[in-house]
């Protein structure tokens, strides 16, 4: 019965240098981000979005520390802060706004102000201000006032 | 021939054991993770060459390494591999880009994963990473708590990002926490609690039954917790406090006070309304709140207390936040009559205010009471205050099998959950427990959970510790300080790294910021400078003296060295053109939200007298970058060029009130 004790002895050796090698896959330290973080995301990414993703919530938070007291609680330009202003801050849960304006357009706007498109100077420029993630956020928390309105 | 049988048998069971290993690692989720991470990269992919770059990473565990921060290992990111890749924004998890843009993604390599998020960074499995492991050293956070992990490099300061943990470290300190329980860096904290010598004299046995039973249904602003006592220990109590009398002087104050004619109402109304009591009281809920309610206030109080206190607070309770007014004897009495007059509880039973007939034996258990219950420890601090309630130094690394749950056995073994019904409702754990009730809502509880997770049994190491940006407060001694003190600035006021928020002005750099002129005048009649708030400066009726002293100690003590004195030095002369400032301030749209002239918005101070009110360094050094000043205010950060904001500062400059603006007409105007 000896050779049988031996190779027990070796299916146990086995078995434990297996048990050792469990992790053999090679380790890699994570690469350093090299790539630019702000990319907007696309139109259809953002329809898929439940309502209140962390985004849509930091754009919510942005929006409502920045834009309500003129443009309102639901996008209708009526904050407080406007009452007295001519022209009046744009209406932005109009539907025909919505469908009109690209994402692009809107960066725009709130990036670079009112005067930069060509328009009232009362829109301030917001892009020494708010980092770019923080505009995307908020473009993509205006794009909900459509949904709230039809 | 049995032996060949048994050598074949074993050479099948060797190639079988052999096998299980590398099978294993090829069913490990997260090469299906990889694999199909590498196909939504390649469907994402804005070139063919990119599209390529992801089908060619090989399949592997990444980790973050940090030998420098507690030898963290995060092989989160075998699985979670698109939480660095821009074009992952909103994809499906786990390849999702990380969201929060709070030291992500550029510093992943420097904190890794677990520091915030929690969880055994090692596994590589989902249930081994964040699955309920029993006994973890480090669960994960639930997302509601996440921002304990800045609290523990931000221990001492603010952290601007992290709102919900702001806030519950204000809670803490506003509720009293640090009065029982240890935290580093609060071992010089007292409450405000009033000493209880003077309640004799100021309430009545009934009101003073009512408070103990709940302080909250008395008074909505009150910050005295609810404590578990039974009808029988409040008797004991409120007999302890009438036992006790006030010094001589005191209690001669409150007595002439209480035999002092009455006073006018009409004016004591008017006089309330005017020195603005309602910046930090509230009537019938108006107001900021972080003094006690005064719609039942000559209900609880004694008119003779009300007006002895009223004209000199500091001596009822060092520790209270109510400034010294400048009342006359009769405008004092005045705005008591008006309290007496509207401010009372008319539901309440007359005899309210009638003091107790001391029994001596009940007073001596309520006297034991005082010390049991942990009463002192607010009212009563000493030099050697023993804090009664546990060290809470450590309590965000506690395991849950070191807790105590009690008659809790509908929760969940988590210290999360355990701290949240511990905050919220502590006498659910134990019967006499000594903890107190502090009617959180489901906000604050949530962040004061959030300030316990943060601290953690160890400090972080040096390197990731982070140190307060914000200037030590410097408070001047002599005088002025003696007149800081009287007016209480630090309780509405910012100075460095202390004062209230009430204010929206922090005096750190204020004497580089308005003139010494104006900062008389408004010292001594107090006007509006931003209508739409509601919480503003009381009028304190200082006299021109004592304006120009403090005026003087701030044009010394509060100054800022990056703002220069005269912003036109050595620059291009043509800088200062105001009439190009006007052209700015038009095509800038300022007007949105400041008023000058006739239109504009109201969200910003009016800048009709501005240039009375600024220097010119501080004009110039805000257009400059306003959230430096203030990291969240809503003035927008134009960027731009020196000459063009030096233009503006100019233009601002020219608008000083005109000479025919009287004082008193602007004082009416309020």
């Amino acid at each position: 019965m000896k050779p049988l004790v031996q190779i027990a002895g070796i299916l146990v050796l086995l078995v434990a240098s297996s048990a050792c090698s469990r992790r053999t896959a090679e380790a890699h330290v994570a690469a350093p981000a090299g790539q630019p973080a702000n990319v907007p995301a696309s139109p259809e990414v953002a329809a898929a979005e439940a309502p209140l993703s962390y985004e849509l919530r930091l754009g919510k938070e942005t929006f409502q520390h920045y834009c309500k007291i003129c443009h309102g609680e639901t996008g209708a330009g009526d904050g407080f802060n406007a009452f007295n202003l001519d022209p009046h801050p744009r209406d932005l849960s109009d539907p025909a706004f919505q469908k009109t304006k690209t994402d692009g357009d809107l960066k725009d706007a709130i990036q670079r102000g009112g005067s930069g498109v060509g328009l009232s100077p009362l829109m301030p420029p917001w892009g020494k201000t708010l980092s770019t993630a923080q505009v995307d956020e908020v473009i993509l928390y205006i794009r909900t006032f459509k949904k709230t309105e039809s | 021939m049995a032996l060949r049988r048994v050598f074949a048998i074993t050479s099948i069971l060797f190639l079988l054991v052999l096998a299980i290993s590398p099978l294993k690692n090829a069913l490990r989720p997260y090469r299906r993770f990889q694999g199909e991470y590498a196909k939504l990269g390649a469907s994402r992919a804005k070139s063919m060459q990119a599209a390529k770059a992801y089908l060619q990473k090989p399949v592997a565990i990444h980790q973050i390494w940090l030998p420098e921060f507690e030898n963290r290992v995060d092989r989160c990111t075998t699985c979670h591999l698109g939480i660095q890749d821009a074009s992952m924004a909103g994809a499906q998890e786990p390849f999702r880009l990380h969201p929060g843009s709070y030291h992500t993604p550029k510093d992943f390599n420097r904190f890794g994963c677990t520091a915030c998020h929690g969880g055994q960074g090692l596994a590589t499995l989902e249930k081994d990473a964040h699955g309920l492991v029993p006994d973890a050293e480090a669960p994960l956070m639930p997302l509601k708590y996440i921002e304990s992990g800045c609290g523990r490099c931000h221990d001492s300061e603010g952290v601007s990002g992290a709102a919900t943990l702001s806030l519950g470290r204000e809670i803490m300190e506003q509720k009293g926490c640090y009065a029982c329980h240890t935290v580093k860096g609060h071992e010089q904290f007292r409450s405000e609690a009033p000493p209880i010598e003077t309640m004799a004299l100021k309430t009545g046995g009934e009101a003073l039954r009512r408070w103990l039973t709940n302080p909250k249904t008395v008074d909505p602003n009150a910050s005295m917790p609810k404590f578990q006592l039974s009808e029988k220990e409040i008797e004991e109590l409120s007999n302890y406090i009438f036992s006790l009398s006030p010094s001589r002087q005191m209690a001669d104050r409150i007595r002439a006070a209480s035999s002092e004619p009455a006073g006018d109402v009409a004016k004591g109304k008017a006089l309330f309304a005017v020195a603005r009591c309602i910046s930090c009281h509230t009537v019938e809920g108006k107001g900021n709140g972080t003094a006690p309610e005064l719609s039942t206030v000559a209900s609880r109080a004694t008119p003779g207390w009300l007006i002895a206190f009223i004209r000199d607070p500091h001596a009822f309770n060092p520790r209270t936040r109510m400034p010294q007014f400048n009342f006359s004897e009769a405008d004092v009495r005045n705005v008591v009559a008006y309290m007496e007059s509207e401010f009372k509880d008319f539901e309440a039973p007359k005899e309210i205010l009638d003091p107790i007939r001391v029994n001596q034996t009940l007073a001596e258990k309520g006297k034991t009471l005082f010390r049991q219950k942990g009463c002192f420890a607010c009212h009563a601090p000493g030099a050697e205050v023993d804090r009664l309630g546990p060290v809470l130094d450590g309590i965000g690394d506690k395991r849950p099998a070191s807790l105590e749950f009690g008659k809790r056995t509908d929760l969940p073994h988590t210290l999360p959950d355990w701290l949240e019904a511990k905050v919220q409702k502590p006498g659910s754990f134990q019967d006499g427990l000594r903890m107190p009730t502090f009617a959180l809502s489901p906000k604050e509880t949530q962040a004061v959970v959030t300030a316990l997770l943060s601290l953690g049994a160890k400090p972080v190491p040096h390197a990731y510790r982070s140190v307060p940006s914000t200037r030590p407060s410097l408070i001047p001694g002599g005088t002025v300080g003696a007149l800081m003190d009287k007016y209480r600035c630090l309780s509405c006021h910012q100075i460095g790294d202390r004062g209230g928020d009430i204010s929206t002005a922090p005096l750190t750099a204020e004497g580089s910021k308005v003139k010494q002129d104006w900062l008389v005048d408004y010292l001594t009649l107090s006007f509006t400078i931003r209508p739409i708030l509601t919480d503003r400066m009381p009028v304190f009726q200082i006299t021109k003296e004592q304006a120009s002293q403090i005026a003087l100690a701030f044009e010394t003590f509060y100054l800022d060295p990056s703002i220069p004195e005269d912003p036109f030095l050595g620059q291009n002369p043509a800088s200062n053109d105001p009439a190009e400032g006007k052209r700015l301030y038009d095509t800038l749209g300022c007007r949105a939200c400041h008023i000058l002239g006739a239109g504009g918005g109201y969200y910003g101070p009016p800048l009709s007298e501005a240039g009375s009110r600024l220097k010119p360094g501080w004009v110039f050094k805000w257009l400059k970058g306003p959230q430096k000043w203030r990291t969240d205010v809503r003035c927008p950060n134009y960027g731009l060029t020196d000459t063009d904001a030096l233009r503006l500062t100019s233009y601002i400059g020219t608008l000083v009130k005109s000479p025919k603006t009287s004082k008193t007409a602007r004082g009416g105007a309020r």
